[in-house]
């Protein structure tokens, strides 16, 4: 820790962060997968389902009656975004298989959804985070399925490849 | 407005403008940290102490701003308290678990994981500001 500085250790700092990265991955390769800008990536995944589970858990509670269909996606989208955010943290061969399933979900759930909302309007007269393809979100519920697919899909070629 | 209600008004006014100005500072700080977070991400350095620094200065003033809308909440405001300390509580859990994950991580990612962070307290700010009114 005594190498964090913000000016001049920063090439030995970066260095020692290499050295960190490749000792975590000799332990387990798919720990990988929440280091570097996996780390970001595991981020916003962290803040997604907290932000998902309490917006969920307000409608739910508050006025479920509303929209029912659109609230109970939003519990659903929740759900998978905790399943995603917990497989990137934990980081073994199988979290690694998860995580990539729940972003095939994720995607497919903010195309079915985003369609749907354009077609049965009246199911969704109160927002979901998926609905308009995540248009309330700055469309961020489309694009982060796909950074995470690019992600797992580039750790899983590299510990094959190593 | 009738004369009690004037002498009663006084009172709200005065702790508006102490809010207003709070918000302005919540915005002011987490929108550096945010930009001062990409800068670093872009510089290719990991997150300084002066970062992580700024990063628990804005959950100090998080945690204000949820006690001081916990003294204040009683009854100005018919607002739905589960939806504004909900909003309150998450961002202060963001930034908190934020600032650990970018300390464990020693690369350029660690700034990258504050400028996300930051990004979504602006995002709240803004829907507990909307919230309040």
């Amino acid at each position: 820790m005594n190498k964090r500085h913000d000016g001049g250790g920063a090439r030995s700092a970066a260095a020692s962060a290499k050295k960190d990265r490749a000792a975590k991955r000799n332990q387990s390769p798919f720990s990988a997968m929440h280091t570097g800008p996996g780390r970001a990536l595991t981020a916003v995944y962290g803040v997604f389902a907290l932000s998902a589970t309490a917006r969920a858990g307000y409608q739910v509670i508050r006025e479920f009656d509303v929209a029912p269909v659109a609230y109970s996606l939003s519990v659903i989208a929740a759900v998978i975004y905790i399943v995603a955010t917990i497989s990137l943290v934990i980081g073994n061969r199988i979290s690694h298989r998860i995580a990539i399933a729940s972003c095939l979900i994720e995607f497919a759930g903010v195309i079915v959804v985003g369609v749907l909302s354009f077609t049965h309007p009246e199911d969704f007269a109160k927002p979901s985070v998926w609905s308009s393809f995540g248009s309330g979100y700055g469309f961020i519920p489309l694009i982060l399925p796909l950074i995470g697919l690019w992600w797992l899909s580039l750790v899983g070629r590299r510990i094959r490849t190593a | 407005m009738s004369a009690p209600v004037t002498v009663l008004d006084e009172q709200p006014t005065k702790l508006g403008r102490v809010f207003t100005v709070f918000t302005i500072v919540l915005y002011a700080v987490s929108a550096v940290l945010a930009i001062w977070s990409i800068v670093e991400t872009i510089r290719n350095r990991p997150a300084g102490t002066l970062l992580l620094g700024a990063s628990a200065l804005l959950l100090l003033l998080l945690i204000v701003q949820l006690v001081l809308s916990i003294a204040t909440f009683g009854s100005t405001h018919d607002v739905d308290p589960l939806l504004y300390f909900g909003y309150v509580i998450t961002a202060i859990l963001v930034i908190a678990l934020a600032g650990f994950w970018a300390f464990a991580e020693l690369s350029r990612w660690g700034p990258g994981v504050l400028a996300a962070a930051g990004l979504t307290v602006i995002v709240m700010i803004e829907r507990l500001d909307q919230i309040w009114q």
